[in-house]
């Protein structure tokens, strides 16, 4: 049925060529957005899109643990502080014309510079065949070659991680150190005895 | 799944792809609808009433009326609703939990995609679930459904960790996050299913899911005596129905996921018993931990949410690495099956 045009429409075109758009629109609508939930919405619409094209380069892992990252949790986490924060004066900044046709003109300049670059590499073709286990191969990799950099990360994120910890528990000077923690009070929850779930 | 990919499209192939989802469409709204008639029944009689018994012989047509209502019933968005948002969180909560379906070897030859990183799926695409819910909580503009979509977006994120950390044990021994290769690993007795030399990473992973569930006794969420119904308060109608399914094909899946990864899959429980087709142990099973959601639901009350954020961190979590270590150890002294 689609035998008279020149492209071959195999899966993995119509895949790819349905992912991309759908990134694309994700990252276009991100911006385009007046409320902030939305950008994140979209943008998770965007590494969702990602995560597909990586599954058509065959990186499964990469494409999973995309997802459940930037999705998963990044995205999540967006959402969790927009929410914790007021939303009622979005959406009514005033244009600044100067400001916009020079981002216009640094946005036409970058697209010009990544084209030709883009157009002008060439990509070798990759030699010898891809382990069928590519999963394996990564990991066999993170634990050999790679161990240092890899445990490296892992102190880097734990340092991160004590560090925003200690940002958040920082006491206010001079005030009562005890009365400054928000009272955490959870009443007990009654027990469930109804069949309230069932609809 | 890559020789699809290098087949040029045709009619008849997307055709089977469509049949191929409608089929397990099909399987998976009787699975719900009679999950939903079991389960008011079993905590019926747990409870010493008859449970649903007027619509239907034996009130087995109880839940088809139940929906037949909900689709009936007037769709209603709050004024001061995010309209877009509130239309789009049922979808965006059911599409995943559908999704992760694909991945669920039934039997030897019985998987619609054979992927190498089986589990790690089912684990990303169920957080997309999560911005569902929170999504739905926060764009219905009530207080109750953002508290509710705040817990659940809390408790989600809390109890994955444990979660995936109680499968990397069943990884470490099998060296393969494939599901069917998982269960390949566990041919033979009974004792050989991972359950037995795994058993605190299935303790782990038990309890793990059921709050990934958002059931009793970690349904903070949705809980009714505090929240009203949480996240979807304002939700009503085939949207309403919408976020029950997919509440009910999670437990299709985790149900079939604790299945493969810990009691052996389609593996008959002695090599004698072969001769019984793979698909009625998987089903078997299946109903055996279906059963169980349900059991913990009518027996146990609901935890404090400040008690279940300190046992997915301080109990779960610690258990967890603790079965990490014992695997590799068990690995490294007496080879792989006695782990």
């Amino acid at each position: 049925m689609f035998n008279n045009v020149n492209i071959e429409f195999t899966g993995e075109f119509f895949a790819f060529f349905l992912l991309a758009v759908c990134a694309i629109v994700g990252a276009v609508l991100a911006i385009n957005f007046a409320k902030v939930v939305h950008m994140a919405v979209s943008l998770a619409f965007t590494f969702v899109s990602l995560a597909g094209l990586y599954v058509l380069l065959q990186a499964e892992f990469v494409a999973f643990v995309q997802v459940l990252l930037y999705v998963g949790a990044v995205t999540i986490l967006m959402i969790f502080g927009i929410m914790m924060t007021k939303h009622q004066s979005e959406g009514s900044e005033t244009g600044r014309p100067l400001l916009e046709t020079l981002a216009a003109i640094g946005c036409l300049c970058l697209f010009g510079i990544l084209f030709y670059a883009i157009r002008s590499a060439s990509f070798p073709v990759p030699t010898g065949e891809l382990p069928a286990d590519n999963t394996m191969a990564i990991g066999k990799l993170l634990y050999s070659s790679y161990a240092i950099p890899f445990e490296l990360v892992s102190v880097l994120l734990t340092v991160a991680f004590i560090g925003a910890v200690a940002l958040a528990k920082r006491e206010p000077e001079g005030g009562n150190g005890e009365g400054a923690e928000p009272a955490a009070e959870n009443k007990p929850a009654p027990l469930s005895g109804e069949e309230g779930k069932t609809p | 799944m890559q020789k699809f990919w290098n087949d040029p499209v045709t009619w008849g192939h997307a055709g089977l792809y469509l049949l191929g989802a409608i089929a397990v469409l099909a399987v998976v709204i009787v699975f719900v609808t009679y999950a939903i008639y079991f389960e008011r029944k079993v905590i019926g009689w747990m409870q010493y009433r008859r449970g649903p018994n007027r619509t239907g012989p034996l009130g087995l047509l109880q839940t088809v009326a139940d929906v037949a209502k909900l689709l009936m019933k007037e769709d209603t968005i709050p004024a001061k609703a995010d309209k877009a948002l509130f239309i789009l969180a049922p979808v965006l909560a059911f599409v995943p939990s559908f999704l992760v379906l694909a991945i669920i070897p039934y039997g030897l030859n019985l998987q619609f995609a054979d992927l190498n990183v089986g589990f790690l799926y089912y684990v990303a695409l169920s957080g997309i679930t999560t911005i569902a819910i929170v999504l739905g909580g926060w764009s219905s503009n009530n207080k109750y459904a953002l508290l509710g979509g705040m817990r659940s977006a809390a408790q989600m994120i809390s109890y994955e960790v444990p979660l995936v950390m109680s499968v990397v044990g069943i990884a470490m021994m099998t060296e393969s996050l494939n599901l069917r290769e998982i269960v390949i690993y566990q041919e033979g007795w009974f004792w050989h299913w991972n359950f037995l030399p795994q058993i605190v990473g299935f303790a782990v992973f038990v309890v793990a899911a059921i709050s990934e569930l958002n059931r009793t006794p970690f349904d903070l969420p949705e809980a009714e005596s505090e929240l009203v119904a949480g996240y979807h308060v304002e939700y009503s109608g085939f949207r309403f129905a919408f976020f029950m399914l997919t509440e009910y094909i999670y437990v299709y899946a985790i149900a079939c996921l604790a299945t493969i990864l810990f009691l052996g899959g389609w593996n008959a429980p002695a090599p004698q018993l072969d001769f019984i087709p793979g698909l009625v142990w998987f089903a078997l099973k299946f109903a055996c931990i279906v059963f169980f959601l349900f059991w913990i639901r009518a027996t146990l009350p609901r935890l404090r949410i400040d008690q279940l954020m300190g046992l997915a961190w301080k109990v779960l979590l610690p258990l967890a690495i603790l079965n990490i270590f014992l695997t590799a150890v068990g690995i490294e002294w007496w080879g792989k099956g006695g782990g």
